[in-house]
């Protein structure tokens, strides 16, 4: 009995697709999110349980989270589907377990790394900030919350500010 | 366990003692020990595996190099972080993560108390170790100033830490990249390393001439960075080999789609260097590439998904 409603709950959470489900990265996987923020700002956030930074990282993001519901940041880990439980049990520890969450899914890595930005050489943590047009800021090592808080500030401001000129000509 | 540049080291000496030394995963992220075995018989059989942690925490013990001397001192070489507290974990910029190292006396059979080498060194590079003719050199990415990851060396016997790159790369995170180093029996050290720093940014090659780094005023006589491959490509996890005057480089590429196997060749230690030859290309995965070097064969070993474990000859260039 035990066993069956453990089947139909595994049969049920294969079949929904919600958020704070772990997906694989792949080739095709940053085209899709940008194409999912189209003329939104968002920050993508690379990171392994490899890393002792990672953690640090996490840990900020988690608490930017926690106040920010609505923070447009996207989770990509560069270890291997294999690992997905240790991911998950990372990711929920800091509360991010709820967002997108990626991990990279491809026999070369490298193939992937050299997708996302040739000039990355696989340091972590490393994070790119897409502006609303998607033009992006490259970053390694630890993001600093204050510089990411107003980076977000900006964003925000110019999401208004263009949202704004569009009613001004539609009046 | 191996994951990228945390592999298990295996070293012939003279003697013909066969040394192997690896980092145990613990379950725990991160965590591990040192291990150690020795073969007497060429590898027929070995010891039984050693720690070499004395302090035996369910902490990170990782990335150990290894190297002999071939006539009974052995010395393993690893980063440690023992020392991190609950107190200190947050106390920027310490790392709290240092260079740790065990030497035996006697063949490998016993290894004395653990050292610390180094405080705040860079926590997730490899390290590399060689045997000089004035002792074991260990050769890892340290922490200069509040966050500079650039490459220092010590004499384990003794001597200070001497920062042997200025590439002043500043980074709050973790490179997975380091470098190697090999003594050429002459006194001569051939350092390889990767940085993405502000001053150079790729792979590179220095020569440290005759320089006894066990003196507390070792200064060290270091030839200019020299650029290797090609930084488009990715040039990098370069490793070095030396015998007499010879000097072996190698380095993998890659193109965005496949990986490739580079090598240069030196036949006056390291002053003048032959063309970068490209020896193989993978279809898959790629391991990083070893070399090998005697007076009459230089070779590179290369292990890739597709084709398998190769051994690679690199074209001898006579001046």
């Amino acid at each position: 009995m035990r066993r069956a409603c453990l089947a139909v709950l595994l049969a049920l959470a294969a079949a929904t697709t919600f958020a704070g489900e772990l997906r694989p990265f792949t080739m095709d996987s940053l085209p899709a999110i940008q194409q999912q923020f189209a003329g939104r700002p968002f920050i993508l956030t690379l990171w392994s349980l490899t890393c002792h930074h990672c953690a640090k990282e996490l840990q900020m993001l988690g608490r930017l989270v926690s106040s920010d519901r609505n923070l447009p940041l996207v989770i990509v880990s560069t270890d291997t589907p294999a690992e997905a439980p240790e991911i998950r049990a990372a990711l929920k520890r800091f509360g991010l377990d709820r967002l997108d969450t990626w991990v990279f899914a491809d026999a070369v890595p490298e193939r992937l790394r050299y997708a996302i930005d040739p000039a990355w050489r696989g340091e972590l943590p490393r994070s790119y900030l897409f502006d609303a047009a998607h033009r992006r800021e490259a970053h390694s090592g630890l993001l600093k919350e204050a510089q990411l808080k107003d980076w977000l500030k900006r964003q925000r401001a110019g999401e208004k500010y263009i949202f704004k000129g569009r009613k001004q000509r539609e009046t | 366990m191996a994951d990228a540049e945390n592999r298990p080291k295996l070293t012939v000496g003279d003697d013909g003692v066969v040394h192997v030394s690896w980092t145990q995963s613990l379950g725990k992220p991160m965590s591990a020990y040192i291990r150690y075995a020795r073969s007497n018989d060429g590898g027929g059989s070995f010891s039984p595996p050693a720690i070499l942690n004395d302090d035996r925490q369910l902490i990170s013990h990782r990335f150990d190099a290894l190297a002999t001397d071939g006539r009974g001192r052995v010395a393993v070489v690893w980063l440690d972080a023992r020392s991190r507290t609950a107190k200190t974990a947050n106390k920027s910029p310490q790392t709290d993560v240092g260079l740790y190292a065990a030497v035996s006396a006697d063949g490998g059979e016993n290894f004395g108390k653990n050292r610390r080498v180094a405080d705040h060194s860079c926590q997730c590079c490899r390290t590399a170790l060689t045997w000089t003719t004035a002792g074991p050199v260990a050769f890892w990415r340290h922490v200069f100033g509040r966050n500079i990851r650039d490459f220092a060396i010590a004499n384990l016997d003794g001597g200070p830490i001497v920062r042997v790159t200025d590439d002043e790369w500043e980074i709050d995170g973790c490179p997975h990249h380091g470098g190697g180093i090999a003594a050429d029996g002459r006194g001569n050290l051939h350092m390889a390393w990767f940085t993405n720093g502000e001053k150079r940014k790729g792979i590179f090659y220095r020569r440290v001439a005759r320089t006894d780094f066990s003196k507390a005023d070792a200064r060290p006589d270091m030839s200019a960075p020299l650029p290797l491959g090609d930084p488009a490509r990715q040039a990098g996890h370069p490793a070095v080999a030396a015998a007499g005057d010879r000097v072996l480089l190698t380095w993998r590429e890659f193109d965005g789609q496949r990986f490739s196997a580079w090598a240069m060749l030196s036949q006056d230690a390291g002053r003048s260097w032959g063309a970068a030859q490209k020896l193989a290309e993978a279809a898959q995965q790629a391991d990083f590439t070893l070399p090998l070097l005697d007076a009459r064969q230089a070779l590179v070993v290369w292990n890739t998904a597709a084709e398998g474990l190769r051994v690679l000859t690199v074209a001898e260039a006579r001046p």
